[in-house]
């Protein structure tokens, strides 16, 4: 199960005006303020954020929305959190402001959810070749992994471990899983 | 008595020096009067700092200031048209005709002078700004269309340095004009300016210690511009510039800050201004001017 949180949607009722341009910070904490209200109120595992009602995201707001959100993990109670509906320099801007804080939030293109999530912000090489192998394969062990890759065992089971610590991958014991974005 | 302080014919960031220089120390104590005359042209960077200059008076409690109007018809139609009128007869005391003309007429005006006093008005400006930033930035200047967003991110970022750090309000303005000069070219240029604490009151608290000796408007303005530093102990803080700084790389554009008795650029190749400048005459707050060249046919 998935959550879809429209940010269009939430900018409107939180500025009052017609705007379709999410900047500046006190507009970027509100909102923040709304998702995580979003989150705490329903049971789903994943939380996606949907930008696709959003012109302008400055960095501002890119900061104030999605880099305090992930540092604000406790508060979210342990759910995933994905991103959905990005443009280019939409893009750009989560990257960067993720990046200066060292974080990672994974991203869906409009219609790519065949595709699988992409990551944005401040990962290894070697977290992003094992983000891709999971989401590839849907679900597999750090020994599949080593073994796909030719990575160690203590190499795979790191890296998968730190995936799952960041909120970028899921863990349970049948392994390591893609999060749910359908 | 009266201290006339005279506006430069061409009012742009060169001779906004000058115009600051006239006021001696700061605030004036005799009432003071404007006299543009003789002005024959003004970039929005000249028409924010006798705003700026008229704000601050008034937030000083010194007398209302005079101002005389431009002689030529044509100036003063400009000036008109670009709103600068409707807010100098707040802060002024306005002697001379003024032409009754509706603010944001000139095609070359992507955004008329503008307030900039809370949140709210940096939406506004955005949402301003968005419609007729492709048409010059891509249309007329051959940027990509992704940097009329990028752009208008930019324009954001350096109003809310107002809204955030000035401790008062401020303003903006945004025009396309031809660079003769200097360039050769069309440009676009954004000016934002405010009669607030400056960069070194404002980082005073947080930085000054680091520097020890150094420590002054030009310090201030090299950890803000050039290290990203913030008053806000907050780590997400400092970005709006350093973002601004790479989008000006990408498109050799060109940032000054003035703040305080200093003025930092990044100079690109086409220009030939001095990156630091130190001991000026002081004027308050701070003007920030970003300038984007048109690009030339073999970078498009």
């Amino acid at each position: 199960m998935i959550q879809r949180i429209h940010l269009g949607h939430l900018l409107r009722e939180t500025v009052a005006s017609p705007y379709r341009n999410l900047v500046t910070r006190p507009t970027g904490a509100a909102i923040r303020n709304r998702i995580q209200e979003a989150i705490a109120g329903s049971d789903c595992p994943t939380a996606l954020l949907d930008f696709s009602g959003i012109e302008l995201l400055d960095f501002s707001c890119a900061d104030e929305v999605v880099a305090k959100l992930l540092l604000s993990g406790e508060e979210r109670d342990g759910r995933f959190v994905v991103l959905g509906g990005l443009r280019e320099d939409q893009h750009e801007a989560i990257e960067h402001v993720l990046t200066h804080h060292r974080l990672a939030v994974a991203a869906v293109a409009p219609g790519d959810q065949d595709d699988g999530p992409r990551l944005l912000g401040w990962v290894t090489p070697d977290a992003r070749a094992a983000f891709t192998w999971v989401c590839a394969r849907g679900a597999g062990r750090a020994g599949e992994l080593a073994a796909a890759l030719g990575w160690a065992l203590a190499r795979a089971e790191e890296t998968l471990a730190a995936l799952a610590l960041r909120r970028l991958v899921r863990a349970d014991d049948e392994g390591y899983h893609p999060l749910p974005i359908a | 008595m009266t201290r006339v302080i005279e506006v430069p014919a061409t009012f742009d960031d060169r001779s906004f020096e000058q115009f600051a220089a006239g006021f001696g120390s700061w605030p004036p104590e005799e009432k003071v009067l404007v006299d543009a005359r003789g002005a024959q042209w003004a970039s929005p960077f000249g028409l924010l700092a006798m705003l700026t200059a008229g704000q601050a008076l008034a937030e000083a409690r010194r007398d209302r200031p005079l101002f005389t109007v431009p002689t030529s018809d044509d100036v003063k139609r400009y000036w008109a048209r670009a709103g600068f009128f409707k807010y100098a007869a707040e802060l002024f005391e306005l002697h001379g005709k003024i032409p009754r003309v509706a603010a944001s007429g000139p095609s070359d005006v992507l955004l008329d002078v503008t307030p900039v006093r809370a949140t709210e008005d940096v939406h506004e400006v955005v949402e301003k700004i968005s419609q007729g930033a492709s048409r010059i930035l891509h249309g007329e200047l051959g940027l990509e269309m992704k940097a009329t967003l990028r752009f208008s991110m930019a324009l954001s970022e350096a109003c809310q340095n107002i809204v955030e750090h000035a401790g008062t309000s401020g303003w903006v303005a945004v025009q396309a004009y031809t660079f003769r000069r200097r360039l050769g070219r069309r440009v676009v240029v954004i000016a934002v300016s405010d009669a607030g604490i400056g960069f070194r009151r404002s980082l005073e608290s947080t930085h000054a210690k680091r520097f020890g000796e150094r420590w002054g408007d030009g310090a201030a303005l090299e950890a803000a511009l050039i290290q990203g530093v913030s008053r806000f102990r907050d780590p997400g803080r400092g970005q709006g510039l350093a973002f601004i700084k790479r989008f000006l790389d990408q498109w050799n554009g060109k940032i000054s800050i003035r703040s305080g008795t200093a003025r930092l650029a990044i100079v690109p190749p086409w220009d030939e201004d001095v990156p630091l400048g130190e001991h000026l005459p002081f004027f308050p707050g701070a003007q920030v001017q970003i300038i984007i060249p048109a690009q030339d046919a073999e970078a498009r």
